[in-house]
């Protein structure tokens, strides 16, 4: 693909420079799909050669951008350049006078904006429900996993209504929070649609 | 991961059918807003996903016509459960004068709310409509007594179905995840790409390169490379380029889902058309394969009147409300 030198490590993951942790991850994931070796995606388009080469890239910045410290040291080096990797194209300078790199291909969220139109008709934030999100986002439950810090286990009884499997009351509404900031959804909302439902099957104490 | 979802027995999805389509109604300001269907394959879902969200959209209250704007084998009225006949007016009876006004040859369907305009059964008189019979003929349709009107386009990729595609206010790219139908969407995409912008940039000095650019001669693979031979060519003309490129938008479905891979290749192609085409889609959902939507076609009925529970009803409320928001 031609250019490719000219990009930043956030033009190759396509985040913004103050993209979080997460937004990077979800970037570098969905990068690594779209551009593995076989991708129904892009064969039509690109040579395997090409993918590899692209997947080197996208290792190299997510390297980088997904470890505090060598990010912080690379924003530095970016703000010495002028926010400008080095020989970045004629074309591209033209068409982007005041944010440079994303003119032509404005940044994204990956699927992580939120989103009411994926949020149930009758606001009842069931398991069902919360995979249904998940999945529509694009985000495996390992993902999930990383950034609550909640077990894989637990995450998968959450999804299944499997309440008697769960640990006690307090704990649930933790994860159900932090497993909605993870989908962009109203934690207070979801813990208490989703403890309605808990309540019944496992009576308070 | 296979896609599980809900428990999906014939009396679970039936039954337990809401008493309305539970999407709010949205006005639209100042007149009817043009949804186009398209994505190059055929057999991909475009009929039934035309069909079943303008369903939606008239169950929520909205007038809504349906435009089947395949000119040979067109098959829409067959998911509403209307009757199709050749001698029935359609679509091409418009387009070749021998009806003026679209709004007599829209009939009633079994949706309260929902009208269609027929498409041609076995009819190959306006294979090459033209650009201006296409521009006419879209004047008319903005002129329907509708809040929505859903075009559903013809496989593949000729300028008609171009330029409807293009001259809709909501262009949704419909593909399912087989390797065949990404290839055409990329294809359909591309073209209509091209198309827009060769209109855009009529009169301009630089159509020759942009002519370059849609063979790929002269090494212009990417929006980028485009840019920048429109640089030398003629730099006032890159802000009328990038206006272009920023104004096109269309809406992507991947249709037939069975696992969250193919869930997630939706943002594949989302990121591929970013770098590639330098095109913004915008991925609006998803919806799986579903044994209910075939029972639904053998019915004739729409999915979600048929089925309202069933999983891809579920999934097509949610895209539909994504568009009537944006």
């Amino acid at each position: 693909m031609p250019g490719r030198d000219e990009f930043t490590f956030y033009e190759i993951l396509e985040v913004m420079p103050d993209a979080t942790s997460q937004q990077i991850e979800r970037a570098y994931r969905i990068a690594r799909s779209t551009y593995q070796p076989g991708s129904v995606a892009t064969y039509s388009l690109f040579s395997d050669e090409d993918n590899a080469e692209t997947l080197r890239r996208v290792e190299s910045a997510y390297q980088v951008l997904s470890d505090t410290r060598l990010r912080r040291e690379y924003d530095a080096r970016l703000r010495t350049h002028g926010s400008q990797p080095a020989g970045r194209s004629r074309a591209a300078a033209a068409v982007a006078p005041a944010r440079p790199p994303w003119t032509l291909r404005p940044p994204t969220t990956f699927g992580l904006e939120p989103d009411e139109s994926l949020e149930p008709d009758d606001g009842v934030f069931e398991g069902g429900v919360l995979r249904r999100i998940r999945v529509a986002r694009g985000i495996e439950l390992d993902e999930v996993a990383t950034f609550t810090k909640i077990n894989e286990t637990y995450l998968q009884h959450i999804e299944a209504n499997r309440f008697v499997d769960l640990p006690p009351r307090v704990y649930v509404r933790g994860f159900l929070r932090e497993i909605a900031k993870c989908l962009k959804l109203n934690p207070g909302r979801v813990a208490d649609s989703y403890l309605k439902l808990y309540d019944k099957q496992i009576p308070r104490v | 991961m296979p896609l599980t979802g809900t428990p999906n027995s014939l009396n679970s999805a039936r039954s337990r059918a809401p008493r309305s389509e539970p999407v709010d109604p949205v006005p639209v300001p100042g007149g009817a807003s043009i949804w186009a269907v398209g994505g190059g394959k055929g057999g991909i879902g475009k009929s039934f996903i035309s069909a079943n969200a303008a369903t939606i959209a008239a169950r929520s209250g909205m007038r809504v016509i349906l435009i089947d704007c395949d000119l040979g084998g067109a098959n829409l009225h067959t998911c509403l459960g209307v009757r199709g006949t050749p001698e029935r007016t359609n679509l091409s009876d418009v387009l070749e004068d021998r009806v003026v006004d679209l709004d007599k040859i829209a009939v009633e369907t079994p949706v309260p709310g929902l009208r269609l305009i027929l498409g041609a059964l076995g009819h190959t008189g306006t294979a090459q409509t033209n650009h201006e019979q296409c521009e006419h003929l879209l004047q008319g349709v903005r002129r329907l007594p509708a809040d929505v009107i859903i075009l559903d386009l013809a496989a593949g990729m000729d300028r008609a179905t171009l330029d409807f595609f293009n001259g809709a206010d909501k262009s949704l790219l419909v593909t399912t995840p087989e390797p065949t139908a990404i290839e055409n969407a990329y294809s359909f995409l591309r073209a209509a790409f091209y198309r827009r912008l060769s209109y855009a940039m009529n009169g301009s000095p630089v159509r020759d390169v942009i002519r370059d650019a849609m063979s790929q001669r002269e090494g212009l693979r990417t929006p980028d490379d485009l840019l920048a031979a429109i640089e030398r060519v003629d730099p006032a003309e890159t802000e009328r380029f990038r206006s272009v490129i920023r104004g096109f938008r269309p809406r992507l479905v991947v249709n037939q889902v069975r696992t969250t891979d193919e869930v997630k290749m939706g943002f594949s192609i989302r990121a591929v058309c970013r770098r590639f085409f330098g095109v913004d889609l915008d991925y609006v959902g998803y919806i799986n394969y579903d044994d209910f939507v075939w029972r639904s076609i053998k019915e004739r009925r729409p999915l979600v009147t048929a089925y309202p529970q069933s999983d891809g009803a579920l999934y097509i409320r949610q895209i539909v409300k994504k568009m009537l928001k944006d």
